[in-house]
């Protein structure tokens, strides 16, 4: 899904960590042709995504670097012209592009900490209910539905004068509030939104971990006098702490991409309150402004952030175990 | 006590599941409300009166406002299905191949595995840009081409990687068997592993068409007409600065989510694996 979807978690008590030697390992002399052959062929076979890959990856890389460079507006009608570090300098001191680092940091931190808890929470009440397999595809829904029609439904539900989620509260007592014309309200609407969409995931990610501890474990800790809470705290939970930490990097890689729902949703708006980083690199780059040279100094800045993160996640996924290197 | 827990339990399950699946159920709703009922106070959950006008264009519209049924979607819908078949086909064989020959031959090593995982990672703004400037060279702009190849960018490197959990399943001693009796690598990919990877191959089919069939950023920046749109941006027109149209947008939000939410519930045994990224068995 969304983005994404969404994506995806780890190697968690598989058994694909063991290295495995080519043949010519075991056979030495006989297939040593054999392996080379098999290795050209390797080559051949990752090649085809590996050099699309490349152009279409590393290319941009090179282009955006290079460019974050200049003075590059295609909007000014003048050629580019060298800059230096300009760029990033106005990326530094630009107020607009303060605002929306700290939105992006603000959902990330309570989008991602929500869907954490929540998540952990239903996987939780789930575990061994009743009907667990229809509740499972149901909740299944809000990942499939494509980011944009969340995007819709979420506008009509946030509707200021119409919308259910007003008359939800009126029952309550509580008066209208303008969920999208108010700068603190509209950033809740894009955090409830991401909650909506991405908690289901979180859930499924720990459910899954959740059934897999293994059932000996469990009634030896039951045969030890463990209450239910005792098992969920010292049993299950620890066994699900490299699940937890990988979840939550995924979900912050992608919250730092936040775009379809905010376009839909608030616009931005108002003012410039629910301006992801993302949103506001569009705005610059490519639809209100074309400053090519200045959005490329945003992505990149971008880049830096999302290759920290990465790095984490890749060393969280205990990658090397999980190619069997 | 425990009743009154157990009691406890359903209910947060109930008021869950009314959560994550209202959203859903107010645009399907919505859909086929006739338009006195799309503005009310309070709001209709349960609408008595359905209508089909909001898809064929007979229920009318507002004053002031153009689009009045989804008549336009036409085009979208099959530029939507072209790329997102085409996403899925391509990711799911491009993705194969790599992910055979780093399974079993370690290519590259760890730094090419992981680099191709990095470009799933990457924000897609990030490379929209130079991809709008590789593709406006091309002359590919505005092309149903341009979008599947964008798209591919993040689905190929997600397919590399489930399926490499997929095959790292299937024991080695089976190629290896094959290529003492002379098979040659392909010989082996084709006729031994990927046959004992279907539900692996299903399940990178479905997610790379799921997000294809969803993905609006690319598609915003690479197309400009119905030459090429895909669904997603189909949905902005509804939305003018002074007003929105409820009952048509509502009508071609299904008409979006329909295809994918039923296709997800289908599949969703391969689905959960894929996500879960056969982390876990499941």
């Amino acid at each position: 899904m969304a983005g994404k979807p969404p994506a995806s978690a780890i190697g968690l008590g598989r058994g694909s960590g063991q290295p495995t030697p080519l043949p010519e390992a075991r056979r030495p002399g006989v297939t040593t042709t054999l392996a080379r052959r098999q290795s050209r062929t390797a080559w051949l076979m990752v090649a085809p995504l590996v050099l699309y890959l490349a152009a279409l990856t590393l290319y941009p890389f090179g282009y955006m670097l290079v460019m974050s460079l200049f003075r590059y507006d295609l909007a000014s009608w003048e050629p580019p012209s060298f800059l230096g570090l300009g760029n990033y300098q106005a990326a530094f001191a630009d107020r607009t592009a303060a605002v929306s680092w700290r939105f992006t940091a603000v959902l990330a931190a309570a989008a991602v900490s929500i869907e954490l808890l929540l998540g952990f929470l239903l996987a939780v009440l789930i575990l061994d209910a009743r009907g667990e397999r229809w509740i499972r595809s149901a909740l299944l829904v809000p990942m499939a539905v494509p980011p944009v029609v969340a995007g819709v439904a979420w506008k009509m539900l946030f509707n200021y004068q119409y919308g259910p989620v007003n008359w939800v509260l009126s029952l309550f007592g509580v008066s209208r509030v303008s969920w999208l014309g108010d700068p603190f309200w509209a950033g809740v609407g894009i955090i409830v939104a991401d909650v909506w969409q991405w908690t289901p995931f979180v859930f499924l990610v720990l459910y899954a971990g959740l059934q897999s501890v293994p059932d000996e474990l469990i009634e030896a800790a039951r045969v030890d006098g463990a209450s239910t809470g005792q098992l969920l705290w010292q049993v299950r939970l620890p066994l699900l702490r490299p699940l937890l930490w990988v979840v939550l990097i995924l979900r912050l890689i992608d919250v730092v991409k936040l775009f379809d729902i905010i376009y839909m949703v608030t616009f931005g708006g108002p003012g410039s309150a629910t301006h992801s980083i993302s949103y506001y690199i569009y705005k610059v780059g490519l639809s209100y402004g074309w400053d090519v040279g200045y959005a490329s100094a945003l992505s990149l800045l971008l880049l830096a952030v999302v290759s920290l993160l990465v790095n984490l996640l890749i060393r969280g996924l205990r990658l090397r175990e999980l190619l069997g290197f | 006590m425990d009743r009154v827990w157990t009691a406890l339990r359903y209910a947060a399950i109930a008021l869950a599941l009314v959560f994550f699946l209202f959203p859903a159920y107010w645009i399907a709703i919505t859909a086929f409300k006739v338009s006195a009922e799309w503005f009310t106070w309070p709001p209709i959950v349960f609408p008595t009166r359905l209508t089909l006008g909001n898809f064929l264009g007979t229920e009318g519209g507002f004053s002031g406002s153009l689009a009045t049924a989804i008549g336009g979607i036409v085009p979208y819908l099959r530029n939507s299905a072209v790329v997102a078949l085409g996403t899925a086909a391509s990711s799911t064989l491009l993705g194969s191949l790599a992910a055979y020959a780093l399974s079993r031959f370690k290519v590259g090593g760890m730094s090419l595995a992981s680099w191709i995982i990095s470009v799933r990672m990457l924000p897609p703004i990030a490379a929209a840009l130079p991809v709008y400037a590789i593709f406006l060279k091309l002359q590919l702009l505005n092309t149903v081409w341009a979008v599947m190849m964008a798209h591919l960018i993040f689905t190929a490197p997600f397919a590399t990687w489930i399926l490499l959990s997929f095959f790292n399943e299937i024991p080695r001693e089976l190629d290896e068997a094959a290529w003492v009796d002379g098979a040659s690598p392909w010989t082996v990919f084709l006729r031994v592993v990927l046959p004992l990877s279907a539900p692996g191959l299903a399940a990178v089919a479905s997610l790379s068409f799921i997000q294809s069939w969803g993905e609006f950023l690319m598609a915003l920046v690479l197309t400009s007409s119905s030459d090429a749109q895909t669904l997603p941006l189909f949905l902005g027109r509804y939305i003018t600065g002074w007003r929105i149209a409820w009952g048509p947008l509502a009508g071609a939000g299904l008409v979006t989510m329909v295809p994918v939410v039923a296709f997800s519930l289908v599949m969703q045994r391969y689905l959960i694996r894929g996500l879960t990224f056969g982390a876990v068995k499941y």
